[in-house]
C-alpha cells in the first residue's frame, strides 16, 4: 500500500486491544539495495547469456581469447543469473515481506547489511575466479572453496537475521509465505556445504572427496535441490505473498498451500537421480528419482491453481494490470515447466531428451517465465512503494510484458527444436542398421537456425529488461527528497498463547489427538518448526544417499581401472578449468545407438578416481568418455590449435593457448598430494609427481615430433592435455592383462602403457 | 575392516522404504489435519495476513 492509503487504514482495529502497543517501523533500504541489485545482476548475466547463445551459433563469438571461451562463460551465466538475479529477486521481497508478515522490524540492521554486501561481493568473485579456469566443475557449484566458505557465512548471517526476526514477531501464525523462506534458507545451506565438501590442493583448486558415482549422485541432490530450494520454493513464498497484495485478495485455498508447502518439502529432495537416467548410477536410484518426480507434477499444479485462482474475481483487472500480466504468465510457466519436468524424468523420455537442448529449454520456461516474470511484477508492485512515487510509464510496463513474452517463445520453441532434432538424429539408423548421421558434427550444424532464432528471442528478453531499468531509473528518479517512514504499532505477543478461536477439548483420547492441539502448539514455534523441516529434509537425504556410499555392491570395482598418472592428472585440471564438461559428456548410455557411434558404454567401476565426477549433462560436441587411443597425439595438438583446422565446420572454441604456455611441473605434487588425500592410491608419485611428468611430457613429445608435428612441446600444457585425452576409457581394454590384486602402486605403472 | 564393509553385511537397503513408509505417514496425518473443519476459521484469518500488514500509526519524516 502507498502511504497515502495506508495512512486511511491507520485507524484499523488493533489485532489485541487493552494490552500496550509497540511502535516500529520497516527497514526498506534494505530493500531498495536488494532491488537495484536485483537489476544490475540480471542484465549483466542475460547479456553473458546472449554472448554464450551467440557462441554456439558462431565460434568466432568467442573471440580468440582464452577467458571468453563458450566452457569459462557458460558457468559464469548460470551463477549471475542464478544466484545473482533471482538471488537478489528473493532477497528483495524476502526483507519486504517478512517485515510485514511479522509485524516486526529486520532482526538486526547490521546483519542485513553484512548479508547485502556480502553476496555482492560473493558474485564480483564469481565473476574474477570463473573466467579465469578457477572451478570445481560441479554445475550451479562452480565456485571454488574459499568463495564457498565465504557463501556459508553470508548464509548463515542471513538464517541468523530471518530467525531472529521470527523470535521477536508480534504476529503469532506465521503465513505460508515464511515456511517457504525457511525451508529455502536450510535447505540451500544443507545442499551447499555437503555438495562442496573437498579437500585444497591450493588456494583457488580443490578436489571433490567424492569420487565418480557417489559425486554424481552428491551433485544432482544439491543441482536438482537448488533448482527446488532457490528457485522455486522461495519465489513461490514470494507468489503467496505478492500475488494476494497485487490481487487485493487473499489467496485461494490457504490449506492448498499447506499440503502444497508440505508435499514439495518431502517429494523434492528425492528427486535428483533423474539426472542420472541410463548413467552408471544403480538403477534402483534413478527409479526412486523418476517416480518422485512424477509424484511432484501434483503439488506442482495444486500450486499453480492455487496462485492463477488468487485472481479469481479480478480477471477483469489483469487486461488493465501489467503486474498481474506478469504474474499470471509467471505462475503458467511455472506450471508448464513443472508439468515437463515430471515427463523427462519418466526414463524413455529422458533416453531422447538427455544431453540435448530439451534441457536447455526446460530451464529457460522456469528460469524466463517463472523467475524472470515474478521478479518483474514483484519489482513493478515493489516501485510505488519502495520510492514513494508512481511508477513512470505504464506503457513501457506493457511494452516490457509485451517484448520479454515474445523472446520467451521465441527462445524455447527454437531450443525445444533443437533439442527434438539432435536427439532424433543421434538415435537414427539408416536402412542397412548403421548410424544415420555417424559424423557427430552434423547433427549440430543441423541446429544452427534454430540457435539463430534463440538468439533474437534473448534480444528481445534482454531489450525488455533495458525498458525495465529505464522505468526503475525514472521512477527513482520522482522520489520525494526524504522517504517517508510510516510508523507501525502492534502488540508484542503475549508469554503465554491465548486462542483467538479456542477449541472445547473433545471427550477420548482418539478425539482429542484428532483435534491436534499439539500441531498448532508446534507450528506457533518458529524454532521447533525450523527443526522439524530440516529434519525431513536431512532424514530425505540420508536414506537417499547413504546406500551408494556405503552399501558395496552399488558400485562394483574393476581392478584394471588405475588412477591417473601425474600429466594426465594436469591434463585433467586443465579440461576442468576450461570447462570443457560444458560441452563433452564422458559417459555413454547402454544404448545401441550411443555405443556405435562412441564405444563401450561407461561402468560404475571405471570413475572410481574421478574427483570430481565430469560425466557432463549437455553434449554440444561428442561424448569424450572412449577418446583414448582414438586418434594419433597430433591429431589432438591440431585439433586443439583449431578446431576447423581438422573440422571444417566445427563450433568448438580455439585452444592455441595450449601450445604456449607452460607447464607448471612443481605444482603438480600438490595436486597429487591433494588427490591422495581424498583416497586416491597414488603410490610413489606422492614423492616424485614432476619428475614423472616430465619424463611422460617427454615421451609424448617426441611422439608429436615423430608423427610431424612440431618441437619444443615438452613442456607445454598441449602435452597434459594429450595424455589426458588419450587416457580416456581405455583402462578397462587392458582387463585382460590387469592382475586380481587391487592395486595401490598404479600410477607408477600406468605411466608406462598409456600414451 | 572399514565403515562400508560393516554397512554392506548389515543388509540395510530396506530402509528406503521404511523411509518411504514413514513420510506417507506424516504427509497423510498433515492433509487430514489441514482439512479439518475445526481449523477452517483459524486458516481463513491466516490467509488474510498479507493483507493487513500495514498498520500505520502516523507518517513520520526520516531515513534518505
Amino acid at each position: 500500500m502507498t502511504p497515502a492509503t495506508s495512512a486511511a487504514t491507520a485507524g484499523a482495529v488493533p489485532r489485541a486491544s487493552g494490552v500496550a502497543l509497540d511502535r516500529f517501523s520497516y527497514d526498506d533500504a534494505i530493500v531498495r539495495k536488494f532491488l537495484f541489485a536485483t537489476f544490475i545482476w540480471g542484465v549483466v548475466g542475460m547479456t553473458v547469456g546472449l554472448l554464450i547463445a551467440l557462441q554456439l551459433a558462431s565460434p568466432i563469438f568467442n573471440l580468440g581469447l582464452e577467458w571468453t571461451s563458450f566452457g569459462r562463460l557458460r558457468p559464469l551465466h548460470t551463477n549471475a543469473v542464478i544466484f545473482a538475479f533471482a538471488g537478489n529477486a528473493f532477497f528483495t521481497g524476502a526483507y519486504y515481506s517478512t517485515q510485514r508478515l511479522l509485524k516486526a522490524r529486520m532482526f538486526s540492521d547490521a546483519l542485513s547489511n553484512f548479508h547485502f554486501w556480502g553476496w555482492q561481493a560473493i558474485i564480483v568473485s564469481a565473476a574474477l575466479t570463473l573466467p579465469f579456469g578457477f572451478t570445481q566443475a560441479k554445475e550451479y557449484a562452480e565456485l571454488e572453496w574459499p568463495i564457498d566458505i565465504a557463501i556459508a557465512v553470508v548464509w548463515v548471517a542471513f538464517a541468523v537475521n530471518f530467525f531472529g526476526t521470527l523470535v521477536k514477531r508480534r504476529e503469532r501464525h506465521i503465513y505460508v509465505a515464511l515456511w517457504f523462506y525457511i525451508a529455502s534458507i536450510v535447505t540451500v545451506a544443507i545442499l551447499h556445504i555437503f555438495n562442496n565438501l573437498s579437500v585444497p590442493a591450493d588456494f583457488l583448486k580443490s578436489y571433490s572427496i567424492y569420487a565418480g558415482v557417489q559425486d554424481a549422485f552428491m551433485q544432482w541432490w544439491y543441482g536438482h535441490n537448488a533448482v527446488a530450494f532457490f528457485l522455486t520454493t522461495p519465489f513461490l513464498g514470494l507468489m503467496y505473498y505478492f500475488m494476494p497484495k497485487a490481487a487485493e485478495g487473499p489467496v485461494f485455498s490457504y490449506k492448498l498451500s499447506i499440503l502444497h508447502f508440505w508435499s514439495l518439502v518431502f517429494m523434492y529432495i528425492w528427486a535428483g537421480p533423474h539426472h542420472l537416467h541410463y548413467t552408471a548410477l544403480p538403477e534402483w536410484a534413478s527409479t526412486v528419482g523418476m517416480l518422485f518426480s512424477v509424484m511432484l507434477w501434483a503439488p506442482s499444479w495444486g500450486g499453480m491453481i492455487n496462485g492463477l485462482l488468487t485472481l479469481r474475481g479480478a480477471w477483469h483487472k489483469v487486461a488493465q494490470d501489467p503486474i498481474l500480466k506478469f504474474f499470471v504468465v509467471g505462475v503458467t510457466a511455472y506450471g508448464m515447466s513443472t508439468f515437463e519436468g515430471p515427463m523427462l524424468s519418466i526414463k524413455s523420455v529422458n533416453a531422447l531428451a538427455h544431453y540435448t537442448d530439451w534441457i536447455i529449454a526446460h530451464v529457460h520456461t522456469g528460469a524466463l517465465g517463472w523467475n524472470g516474470f515474478m521478479t518483474f511484477g514483484m519489482i513493478y508492485w515493489l516501485l510505488p512503494r519502495l520510492f514513494q512515487a508512481p511508477v513512470y510509464s505504464k506503457k513501457a510496463m506493457e511494452l516490457h510484458f509485451w517484448i520479454s513474452s515474445v523472446g520467451i517463445v521465441l527462445y524455447v520453441v527454437a531450443i525445444y527444436s533443437a533439442g527434438v532434432t539432435q536427439g532424433l538424429m543421434w538415435r537414427a539408423f539408416d536402412e542397412t542398421g548403421r548410424l544415420a548421421y555417424p559424423d557427430f558434427v552434423e547433427t549440430v550444424l543441423k541446429l544452427m537456425p534454430m540457435y539463430w532464432m534463440r538468439v533474437a528471442g534473448g534480444t528481445m528478453y534482454i531489450a525488455g529488461m533495458v525498458i525495465f531499468g529505464w522505468n526503475i531509473f525514472k521512477t527513482w528518479a520522482n522520489r520525494p527528497a526524504k522517504y517517508d517512514v510510516p510508523v507501525i504499532e502492534a502488540a508484542p505477543l503475549t508469554k503465554k498463547y491465548v486462542e483467538e478461536h479456542p477449541v472445547v477439548p473433545a471427550n477420548g483420547l482418539w478425539a482429542r489427538f484428532n483435534q491436534v492441539q499439539w500441531h498448532r502448539a508446534w507450528e506457533r514455534a518458529p524454532m521447533l518448526f525450523t527443526v522439524l523441516t530440516t529434519l525431513a529434509v536431512i532424514v530425505a537425504s540420508l536414506f537417499e544417499i547413504l546406500p551408494t556410499f556405503l552399501i558395496k555392491s552399488n558400485v562394483p570395482t574393476i581392478a584394471s581401472v588405475k588412477p591417473y598418472t601425474p600429466l594426465e592428472l594436469a591434463g585433467r585440471d586443465l579440461y576442468i578449468a576450461e570447462g570443457c564438461f560444458n560441452c563433452h559428456s564422458q559417459m555413454i548410455r547402454p544404448f545401441r545407438y550411443e555405443t556405435e557411434r562412441f564405444g563401450e558404454y561407461s561402468k560404475p567401476g571405471e570413475s572410481v578416481y574421478e574427483h570430481p565426477f565430469l560425466w557432463g549433462s549437455r553434449r554440444i560436441g561428442p561424448d569424450l568418455a572412449r577418446e583414448g587411443g582414438k586418434y594419433p597425439d597430433l591429431w589432438h595438438v591440431r585439433h586443439f590449435e583449431n578446431p576447423r583446422a581438422v573440422t571444417a565446420k566445427s563450433i568448438m572454441p580455439a585452444y592455441a593457448h595450449f601450445l604456449t604456455k607452460s607447464i607448471d611441473f612443481e605444482r603438480i605434487q600438490s595436486r597429487v598430494d591433494a588427490m591422495a588425500m581424498v583416497g586416491v592410491p597414488y603410490g610413489d608419485a606422492v614423492n616424485k609427481a614432476p619428475g614423472m611428468a616430465r619424463e611422460q611430457a617427454k615421451q609424448i613429445a617426441a611422439a608429436i615430433v615423430e608423427q610431424g608435428g612440431p618441437a619444443g612441446l615438452e613442456d607445454k600444457e598441449i602435452v597434459a592435455m594429450v595424455a589426458y585425452m588419450q587416457r580416456l576409457g581405455r583402462d578397462i581394454k587392458v582387463t585382460s592383462t590387469a592382475s586380481k590384486v587391487t592395486n595401490t602402486n598404479s600410477a607408477a605403472t600406468a605411466n608406462g602403457g598409456t600414451n | 575392516m572399514k565403515l562400508s564393509d560393516i554397512m554392506s553385511y548389515a543388509q540395510l537397503s530396506f530402509y528406503t522404504e521404511v523411509a518411504l513408509v514413514l513420510f506417507l505417514g506424516v504427509f497423510i496425518a498433515i492433509t487430514i489435519r489441514t482439512f479439518m473443519p475445526s481449523r477452517s476459521r483459524e486458516l481463513d484469518a491466516a490467509s488474510r495476513l498479507p493483507l493487513e500488514d500495514d498498520v500505520v500509526l502516523t507518517p513520520r519524516v526520516a531515513e534518505r
